[in-house]
């Protein structure tokens, strides 16, 4: 195809705009997520750990369960929530951006690939203060079974965290494409979400379904499951066998990849519906 | 030291001979669906009945223009005559129908009022974050930030969130922020119209000085007078086409006579 637009300038001075668009985003959106809370910071920190007290509560009374796959409960119910949470947070902010960002997106030179991108690095930060309520729950049941600082641990940060990512941005790069033309996906999502985390592990065990093969081939398609499962191998010191971190990074560059050329093509056609 | 400026042409870009935007048989086609429909259960809806129509509508017919380095050019034409859609073409935010643009240099858009800023920002926040999108770090505007507020006479509202400014006090931080960076290409469409009398005069005489060190300038307008003080030459654009393009004085002088009068 041939070339429209083109712009004669240093590539690194296109790149370096982009950059620091980028940058000076993710801070203007943590800015303006704590501005107006007394608690601040501190409300990430509490709504995970609140979240968890009644999870907690609630299922070891009534199941009377105090484990799960060999982790103890409040822990295996936190580390799927906080990864889980970095999905919904992501995708439910990077959902409206193309909308929300409408001036700076007709009026000024900003890549469009910086708004969902943006949003998902803003999850990460959230997901950085859900690992650490995690981590001052794992240190208050240091004594439970299954729970313990596993140099494992160093491999979120590695091997996880950049296939998850990607996988978070794909997604979201399709859902702020949707948005655009059709503004109701914003409720269609927020059902897809509930049904997917239920269809995801996070305060039961595959094992409950033992015998239902049928139920567990859907779990199994659910990228989700192989990523909480990922994260919480980690958590008991565990390493991935090579086949999971095969799935992870094959969802995660997957995604990534259809959702990047779905926004590419589909960015021309952008403005007039915004 | 602006003779040390003058001397020293920009080395960011080589080919100076070379125009610094080429404008080839430029067309922009808008295709508007005749409903805005907006969500999918209409879509679905409307799909069924096969009652999705669309308009198209030709914003831009084969425009053709260069702009040499260090001219001024006016754009000329009534409400919707393209002028803005001109504007988003040689910016690169939309691209065109059938046609190419080249353009050599560092652009500066200025399109809108407070465009570019954060509303619940302070105006020194906005600062930083404005010239984040241009491409500088915090570090690079925190020197450029004190001629920025000079220039700006903004100096006691920069603590203050910019919801509370007025529009002209937003041209006039946008507009600082903008010469500041010193472009070589610097686009403004109709942001200095809000600007007081005195502002105006120093943004002429601004942008005057940028000229001399090569800068140019692309203004929009559908006033002739503004046109006739800022710049050198004007195109004069009607339902998309260039109706006339030359001598600023010329071209505003038609434009005048046929807004009062229309043919």
């Amino acid at each position: 195809m041939q070339k429209k637009y083109i712009e004669v300038t240093d590539r690194k001075d296109r790149i370096k705009r982009s950059f620091h668009t980028l940058t000076s985003m993710v801070g203007r959106n943590i800015h303006n997520q704590y501005r107006n809370s007394t608690l601040g910071i501190l409300w990430t920190l509490l709504n995970p750990l609140l979240n968890m007290v009644i999870i907690t509560i609630i299922f070891t009374t009534i199941l009377g369960r105090n484990e799960m796959d060999g982790i103890y409960f409040p822990v295996y119910y936190l580390s799927g929530l906080a990864v889980f949470g970095l999905l919904r947070s992501s995708t439910t902010n990077a959902l409206p951006c193309m909308v929300v960002n409408h001036d700076l997106l007709t009026k000024t030179r900003i890549q469009h690939e910086v708004f969902p991108l943006s949003n998902v690095l803003s999850a990460l930060v959230d997901f950085c203060f859900t690992a650490l309520a995690l981590f001052i729950v794992m240190l208050i049941f240091i004594k439970k079974p299954g729970v313990g600082f596993h140099p494992t641990l160093l491999m979120t940060v590695v091997p996880f965290l950049p296939a998850f990512l990607a996988f978070c941005l794909g997604v979201s790069f399709i859902l702020a494409t949707i948005y655009i033309r059709f503004r109701d996906i914003k409720h269609i999502y927020n059902v897809v979400l509930t049904l997917w985390m239920y269809l995801t592990p996070l305060f039961y065990s595959v094992s409950y379904i033992e015998g239902h093969e049928r139920i567990k081939m859907v779990l199994k398609l659910n990228p989700m499951y192989h990523y909480v499962t990922y994260f919480r191998q980690l958590l008991i010191g565990q390493v991935p066998s090579p086949m999971t971190h095969l799935l992870i990074y094959a969802w995660g560059l997957g995604m990534f990849g259809v959702g990047f050329l779905v926004f590419h093509f589909a960015k021309k056609k952008f403005l007039l519906y915004i | 030291m602006d003779e040390l400026i003058q001397t020293s042409p920009n080395t960011s870009v080589p080919d100076t001979d070379l125009p610094l935007v080429e404008i080839q048989d430029v067309s922009m086609r808008f295709r508007m669906p005749s409903e805005k429909i907006d969500n999918v259960k209409e879509f679905v809806i409307k799909f069924l009945k096969r009652q999705l129509r669309y308009q198209d509508l030709w914003v831009l017919k084969n425009i053709s223009f260069n702009v040499q380095r260090g001219e001024s050019v006016g754009i000329l034409g009534r409400n919707g005559a393209g002028k803005s859609t001109l504007l988003r073409l040689i910016s690169g935010i939309i691209e065109p129908t059938t046609g190419c643009i080249t353009v050599r240099g560092k652009i500066v858009p200025l399109l809108k009022l407070g465009a570019g800023f954060d509303i619940n920002a302070t105006g020194k926040e906005n600062i930083y974050l404005n010239g984040a999108m241009l491409g500088y770090s915090k570090k690079e505007m925190q020197a450029r930030y004190d001629s920025i507020v000079e220039f700006s006479e903004l100096g006691k509202f920069m603590n203050m969130p910019i919801k509370n400014y007025s529009s002209g006090m937003l041209a006039r931080l946008g507009f600082s922020i903008a010469v500041d960076v010193k472009p070589d290409l610097l686009i403004v469409d109709e942001v200095l119209a809000v600007g007081d009398v005195s502002f105006k005069k120093k943004c002429a005489e601004k942008i005057e000085s940028l000229q001399k060190n090569g800068t140019t300038l692309l203004l929009v307008s559908h006033s002739a007078q503004q046109v006739e003080t800022l710049c050198k030459k004007a195109i004069w654009i009607k339902d998309g086409e260039i109706v006339m393009s030359g001598d600023s004085h010329t071209v505003s002088e038609a434009y005048a006579a046929d807004s009062i009068n229309p043919k």
